[in-house]
């Protein structure tokens, strides 16, 4: 008999996760299903990274209102889930002078949703923070910040999961079936049960929906790519920088962002896509992101790419309408005991926990939702080495041996850090997973130094066999095996 | 009277060497490119009977390193190197192994002896550190 | 921190460059020598290249990269060098102090002279931005090398590789000889990366296909390489239309180039070239701060190792006369590349200097002649038959650097 839970949740990206962990606050039985290997594989783990103060969408809309709460009550979320976060700002400009009536309706259509510390800058008192900076004009938003999304994302399962919630991940829901006593939902042969679904599946959030008999959504993707640069730049850019958004392109506009590490982002393109997961970069695209970052900031044109990606937006609206998709969270119209979050792209990742209250409140209405009394919020994670002070670092080396080795040299990561990744709570053991929440392979080299390193802990110290090494997925093997 | 052309792989150099020859033997008859005299002995060499050093791995039982690098002590005839190989992938070395110990007295009745190129001590590390 | 070792001189890395220079240092008569190295055994990338015909130029005999490194880990044992293995080099400062992790936990030194001999690390596919998805199965060739000769891993079964870089070359053959199926080596520029004797003996051996001006455009597969797509390019290095060609593959073999690894001379603030990435350096192989010496791989990208230790040697003699105070000198002229030339190491050189000049040519030449000048006066002048990008060429002036002359150019001419 398959497992039955009074709420299933399908979909482990930053909503889906929010999600888990603010339903974790009751006593209820929770699981969540996720079709790859970890959490945060999709849209949550490739996109910009910003915490949006919430000017870009309209007022009244849903996103704009969920936004500015989620904005507010970032910093707090991440101190207790011990995730990164940095209030950077951001600076929203023209780069011609026809741009600057759009700067005033942002600033308005901001104030107008309630997003605190706007205003609008000359160049020279936007030049005051980004010298390089060549523009007519500026919005400046004091409230934007960056974090780390996969850490986020992982961060929230982690602690769903210390309070109970129950993961299924390498779990590909092909499948459900509504019956009497609620679904069954399932992946291949594997089956569970569920009083209650809420549908967090991004970009297959509409094919969930009809699974389940809904089948009044539909998803467009908008692919957007990505480029990486070395943290020899990272001097150039303190504070996020976004062209002027242009109405029926699908996204912010290309934009170059800093990350908590120190690297920038550039990107990301939007381009309207007919798979749901071909996140593979293009030439075209690549070499737009070059001609547009050097409009907004000539002095990148030195930096080096360490790497590139491409994240998919899963929007409800197609290419060139006008109308703007919002965020649709709620009771689906046609099955009971269905909760839908269809369509959450941009700002998803800020309004993720309040879009997790809103699910709570929802389900609220029908079930009795007692709050457990042995509920954790906190998270507790260990402090970088390479955020260390000296001393810290000294004693830190001198109490544990693991500490004595560099295993990432560009991140400085420690082998007790890859260790510590390793023992995830989530049971996470491919390369992939590391690297998310080590940092590990993430720099200039690109794993050139550590990814053998890494190999050599999951073979010897994790017995792992070497046809069973896995960059990420079940498919994603690294070695043919041993040579002989 | 046959012609040809090959590349000297005796030193970084890499001359382009042009021969003519006989091709009943075959016997190398003239040869021009080469930029020292090591060059007609490779190209007579690689004319009757080519040769090259088979180098590659051996296991290594309870050593700190899983492998250990191999070398043959002199050339092998070149349609020797795939067998050559294929009989090292059972082949196993006991740790500890000294750098220039004979892993295989004669590779394939050629006479020429297995060597190990490096020494592998005994014991397996546990950590990140890895076999280099 | 309070340093808690002080040496005369300490050598960051333990490569062939390290090792050789380390040697060098004792016998220029430095008492304390010390080498900073990562792995638990020094001998650096050397202890992975399993292959023969490393040391011809040094020793006459075609030895395998263990082997290299072997003499010189002997001979370091013999001149007493202190080696830490197991040590990560975290900090350097102008001053020549070292802050580094290992088995002893963190600890801090202070040296009289500190050579760089760090090596050079792999470009990454990031770096050249192959457009396509992100599956397993992607190598730089130093790394499916290192998890094919040290740790008995089997890269993949069919492979393509991009790139005929040495590494990328003896890749080839070695994949092919354990069993993996190596379809063909593909390669943007209208010449080789690597040399003309391991095009003969690692490809042709073997019958592997190089494709010159060509590149991958794109990579498929979910999770694991399924297809790889190549095309020829032109000589701006843009895509020829209609000439591209899917390969069926589990495995992308990178060899796109080798960068000098010096984040930490950064730190202490070594002025770096753009052209070779190395530190720009005077004909002592000092840096633009007093005291920090570079060589090696850290230094340029070497085509052979012997001519890295000898390198060394020149670099460990120099930072013990700086030890002794010997050199203070007032610093140089530059040394420019000038036509057909794309770089020459050292960057700057004394009037009254003979420097030993290393350089690569930008483009195949020859034959022609390698001409040194400073003003209108010749220096030196080399005729050669043949001169490619991948060999490096080395050279000592005949005269001496003239009193007053502005700079020094290097140039190749027809004649």
């Amino acid at each position: 008999m398959e497992k039955h839970f009074d709420v299933l949740i399908i979909g482990g990206g930053a909503v889906g996760c929010a999600v888990a962990r603010e339903l974790s606050r009751y006593d209820l039985t929770i699981a969540l299903a996720e079709k790859e290997s970890d959490v945060a594989r999709g849209t949550s783990g490739k996109n910009s990274a910003v915490v949006h103060a919430g000017f870009n969408n309209p007022p009244g809309s849903l996103a704009a209102r969920l936004c500015v709460e989620g904005c507010a009550g970032f910093a707090a979320a991440c101190r207790e889930l011990g995730v990164p976060y940095k209030r950077t700002g951001k600076l929203v400009v023209a780069t011609e002078t026809q741009d600057l009536p759009a700067l005033e309706r942002l600033l308005a259509q901001g104030r107008r949703n309630g997003v605190p510390d706007l205003a609008l800058w000359t160049p020279e008192q936007a030049r005051e923070r980004l010298p390089s900076l060549s523009c007519h004009g500026a919005l400046w938003s004091g409230t934007t910040a960056i974090t780390n999304p996969l850490l986020y994302t992982i961060a929230l399962a982690e602690n769903a999961q210390a309070n109970g919630v129950e993961f299924f991940l390498d779990f590909p829901v092909d499948g459900i079936t509504r019956m009497e006593d609620g679904f069954i939902v399932r992946a291949g042969r594997r089956r569970l049960r569920a009083d209650w679904l809420v549908n967090a599946a991004g970009l297959y959030s509409d094919l969930v929906a009809a699974w389940a008999g809904d089948d009044g959504h539909r998803i467009y993707p908008c692919r957007g790519e990505y480029l990486i640069l070395d943290k020899q730049a990272a001097e150039l850019l303190g504070t996020p920088v976004y062209p002027v958004p242009r109405p029926g392109i699908g996204g912010l506009g290309v934009h170059l962002t800093p990350t908590v590490d120190g690297n920038i982002l550039i990107g990301p393109s939007a381009e309207y896509i007919d798979s749901r997961s071909d996140d593979g970069t293009t030439a075209a695209v690549m070499a737009l992101l070059w001609t547009e970052a050097a409009r907004l900031l000539p002095a990148l044109a030195q930096s080096r790419v360490i790497a590139s990606y491409a994240g998919l937006r899963a929007k409800t609206v197609p290419a060139g309408a006008a109308d703007f998709g919002d965020f649709i969270a709620e009771h689906s119209s046609k099955v009971p005991k269905l909760i839908n979050l269809v369509g959450i792209e941009s700002p998803g990742l800020t309004a993720s926990l309040p879009l997790a209250r809103l699910v709570a409140r929802l389900l609220g209405g029908q079930l009795p939702l007692r709050p457990r009394a042995d509920f954790r919020p906190e998270r507790q994670r260990a402090q970088r080495f390479r955020d260390m002070t000296p001393e810290a670092q000294r004693a830190a080396a001198a109490a544990d041996p693991a500490t004595r080795e560099i295993v990432c040299r560009c991140e400085t990561v420690t082998r007790r850090e890859i260790l510590d990744a390793l023992d995830n709570p989530l049971g996470v053991q491919n390369l992939t997973g590391v690297k998310a929440r080590s940092r590990a392979m993430t720099g200039r080299c690109q794993g050139g130094y550590c990814q053998q390193r890494i190999v050599a802990v999951l073979r010897n110290e994790y017995g792992l066999k070497p046809e069973d090494l896995r960059l990420n997925g079940p498919e994603s093997w690294l070695f043919a095996g041993e040579v002989k | 009277m046959p012609e040809k052309e090959m590349r000297c792989i005796i030193c970084p150099a890499g001359c382009v060497l042009r021969l003519s020859y006989d091709a009943d033997g075959p016997a190398l008859l003239a040869l021009s490119g080469a930029d020292c005299t090591r060059g007609r002995e490779y190209a007579e060499q690689e004319l009757t009977d080519p040769r090259r050093t088979l180098t590659s791995t051996v296991k290594v039982r309870g050593g700190r390193f899983p492998l250990v690098s191999v070398r043959s002590a002199a050339p092998l005839p070149k349609h020797l190197l795939r067998p050559a190989i294929a009989l090292l992938r059972d082949l196993w070395a006991e740790a500890p192994v000294e750098a220039g110990s004979v892993l295989l007295d004669d590779i394939l009745g050629t006479g020429t002896p297995l060597l190990a190129t490096r020494a592998v001590p005994s014991q397996a590390i546990k950590s990140a550190m890895i076999a280099l | 921190m309070e340093p808690t070792l002080k040496t005369d001189i300490a050598v960051i890395g333990g490569g062939p460059a390290g090792l050789a220079a380390a040697v060098a240092a004792r016998a220029a008569g430095a008492e304390r020598v010390l080498v900073l190295e990562r792995e638990p055994v020094a001998g650096g990338i050397l202890n992975q290249c399993i292959h023969d015909g490393f040391g011809l130029v040094r020793f006459g005999e075609a030895l395998t990269g263990p082997e290299y490194a072997d003499r010189f880990l002997r001979a370091a044992q013999e001149a007493e060098v202190q080696i830490l293995t197991e040590t990560m080099t975290l900090e350097l400062t102008a001053e020549r102090r070292l802050t580094a992790l290992g088995p002893q936990g963190l600890f801090a030194a202070e040296a009289g002279a500190v050579i760089l001999a760090m090596g050079c690390r792999e470009r990454a596919r990031g770096a050249i931005q192959i457009p396509g998805t992100r599956p397993a199965g992607i190598f730089t060739a130093g790394t499916a090398q290192h998890y094919l000769n040290a740790q008995n891993l089997m890269p993949g079964r069919r492979a393509l590789i991009l790139g005929s870089g040495d590494v990328g070359l003896i890749m080839a053959r070695r994949l092919t000889l354990e069993g993996a199926e190596v379809l063909a080596v593909v390669e943007k520029l209208p010449y080789a990366g690597g040399l003309a004797r391991n095009i003969a003996q690692c490809l042709e051996d073997y019958d592997i296909p190089l494709y010159l001006s060509h590149t991958v455009t794109h990579i498929e597969g979910k999770q694991r390489v399924e297809r790889v797509t190549v095309a020829r390019v032109d000589e701006a290095g843009r895509e020829v239309p209609g000439t591209a060609r899917v390969y069926a593959c589990d495995t992308l073999i990178l060899s796109v180039g080798l960068i000098p690894e010096n984040e930490l001379s950064l730190k202490a603030g070594v002025k770096l070239s753009p052209v070779t990435g190395g530190a720009l350096v005077d004909e002592d192989l000092q840096t633009n701060v007093p005291g920090i010496f570079a060589c090696g791989n850290a230094l340029h990208v070497h085509d052979l190792v012997d001519y890295a230790s000898a390198e060394a040697e020149q670099a460990a003699r120099s930072a013990v006369a700086f030890c002794r105070g010997e050199a203070a000198l007032p610093p140089g002229i530059p040394v420019r590349p000038a036509a057909g030339v794309r770089y020459v190491v050292p960057f700057f050189a004394r009037p009254g200097s003979r420097p030993l000049l290393s350089l690569r040519v930008s483009a195949p030449a020859g034959p022609g002649r390698l001409v040194v000048k400073a003003g209108e006066q010749v220096l030196a002048a080399r005729k050669f038959t043949r001169l490619l990008p991948s060999e490096m060429a080395r050279l000592t002036p005949r005269l001496p650097v003239p009193p007053g002359a502005a700079e020094m150019e290097v140039l190749v001419s027809d004649a």
